[in-house]
């Protein structure tokens, strides 16, 4: 079975304001949708990205220069991604459309593993 | 698979729990005056910590995980928040990383509920700041149970925090060595007065609330194990709230009605409980003097014993009852006498008891007064007397099924015979 890499991108103030009660129904969704994707064999791994931080290392001007995060001049950031198994894009789109990410943000980027990098 | 609801239990308990813990352990090393700042750590790290469980599932061990999870956030943040506050580096890390993954629940909780307990404080909002800093429940959550608005509350509890900042010097650094002899009445008053809210709410859809009633206990069975029940009464007091927690089950019917002891299916009582609480009341014996928990567990175990309702012993009831109006006199208690007399057969003593009540300032306001005025009223077969103090009962504050049940028992009397 092919693995696909949901990305999960959210408004950069999406959880700044959130009373704690909202948050705890919101995890809710997410983890009780992982366990039921895992009990079916399609939840493969995940990792959650810290909010805060990140870098950017870029040659663009002919030397390698480092500049900070965040990133506010963007409209999302990249909250973590998940991986699952998928037969094809249309069963990843079809899991994809079942993610609570979907009632509580707006975008799931879905992109396939090259499966030949296994071998 | 877990159910939705499930998982939400689990992590309303977990994080609650762990709130608490982070709470009085950050709170012991920063000192009385850095709860706010005990409060964000703790409310931070458990945010960041949940966070990652959606992409990983939930561990095996969450409150070790969370603990785990959170004492590091934890630490990171004070090691910052103490530079910029400029409190003193003294406190020693090395040792504090050791005590924030230790898994038994130890001394600083206990500090923290000594803290609570400052004398200058008024009982009640020591109680709200107990819940809100020691059992870790939200601001949004203490509110609701007692059910003041947010706003009234988040001003008691910060009037309370000033208060605590003013502790200095050795009870501020060891509350439990310095403070808990002097505080253990008002420690042993703050866990009453959580499980009799959680067993009786004023208001609001639940008969009980079953978090608040099993807080109450743990506290206090945290508190004998860690003073080996040195307060006076504090054996009594924990074997009272065994009784009544062992009752709790069946005080609600299958379909959600409320069942009066007469009512109640005894097979139902928690027998393991109750074994329980009788050991401990005899070891409440030894108590170097009697207190109102003392009076108000043996009450308690008078039913426990009666194998039926009929079989209650009502005069030993309603001696214990005078004796308690000595010790903690309040119109409930009052009550509770009358209504004993009413089923020992002494209607005419009964009614000297509760008429005298009838000046009482807020004797109207609680509904046990007129629905034991109901009941004497019936026992003498006055049905118009007794349907007038059940309609006076029904405009009191009561929670939900107890409305529910007070209107089931003035339809079956507003029969036509």
């Amino acid at each position: 079975m092919a693995k696909f890499v949901l990305m999960l991108p959210h408004a950069p103030n999406r959880y700044s304001n959130l009373g704690e009660a909202e948050f705890m129904d919101l995890m809710t969704d997410y983890i009780g949708w992982v366990e039921e994707m895992s009990a079916k064999g399609k939840y493969a791994s995940g990792e959650k990205l810290l909010d805060e931080g990140g870098k950017i290392v870029t040659n663009a001007s002919g030397t390698i220069e480092v500049h900070d995060g965040p990133f506010a001049e963007v409209a999302e950031i990249l909250g973590g991604y998940m991986v699952i198994n998928a037969e094809d894009y249309d069963e990843a789109v079809e899991i994809a459309r079942s993610h609570p990410h979907m009632k509580h943000n707006e975008t799931i980027i879905i992109r396939q593993t090259d499966p030949s990098a296994d071998d | 698979m877990t159910a939705p609801a499930d998982i939400h239990a689990l992590l309303d308990e977990t994080v609650r729990r762990e709130r608490g813990w982070l709470i009085s352990s950050l709170v012991s090393r920063l000192g009385p005056a850095n709860v706010d700042l005990a409060e964000d750590v703790a409310q931070d790290a458990i945010v960041k910590a949940l966070a990652t469980w959606p992409y990983k599932g939930i561990p095996d061990h969450p409150r070790a995980w969370l603990r785990r999870v959170a004492g590091n956030a934890a630490i990171d943040r004070i090691r910052r928040s103490a530079r910029e506050l400029g409190v003193d580096d003294d406190w020693d890390l090395a040792t504090s990383d050791a005590d924030i993954i230790t898994p038994s629940l130890s001394d600083p909780e206990l500090d923290l509920m000594v803290l609570c307990c400052d004398p200058m404080i008024a009982p009640q909002d020591q109680l709200y700041l107990a819940l809100k800093t020691v059992c870790g429940f939200t601001a949004a959550e203490t509110a609701k149970l007692f059910f003041l608005k947010e706003d009234a509350l988040s001003q008691r509890l910060a009037r309370a925090k000033r208060q605590l900042r003013t502790q200095s010097g050795e009870i501020a650094r060891y509350p439990t060595r310095f403070a808990l002899k002097d505080r253990l009445p008002a420690l042993l008053k703050i866990i009453y007065l959580m499980f009799s809210w959680g067993y009786l709410p004023r208001r609001g859809d639940n008969l009980y609330r079953d978090d608040l009633c099993r807080e109450a206990l743990r506290l206090s069975s945290s508190l004998l194990a860690q003073t080996d029940g040195e307060a006076a009464g504090h054996h009594a007091l924990h074997a009272l709230l065994l009784f009544q927690m062992a009752r709790q089950p069946a005080r609600l019917t299958a379909d959600g009605r409320l069942a009066t002891l007469d009512k109640q299916d005894r097979t139902r009582w928690d027998r393991g409980m109750l074994i329980e609480a009788l050991s401990l009341l005899e070891a409440a014996q030894a108590s170097p003097e009697l207190t109102r928990y003392h009076l108000e567990a043996g009450i308690a175990s008078i039913h426990a014993k009666a194998p039926t309702w009929e079989a209650t012993d009502w005069r030993s009831i309603s001696r214990l009852y005078t004796l308690l109006e000595q010790y903690a006199g309040s119109i409930s208690v009052t009550v509770s006498r009358g209504v004993s007399l009413i089923y020992a057969g002494e209607l005419a003593d009964a009614e000297v008891v509760l008429d005298a009540l009838h000046t009482q300032r807020g004797v109207e306001d609680y509904p046990g007064y007129h629905l034991a005025r109901a009941k004497l009223a019936q026992a003498r077969g006055n049905t118009a007397l007794s349907l007038t103090a059940l309609r006076q009962a029904r405009d009191c504050e009561v929670s939900d099924p107890v409305a529910a049940h007070i209107l089931r028992e003035t339809e079956l009397i507003d029969v036509p015979v």
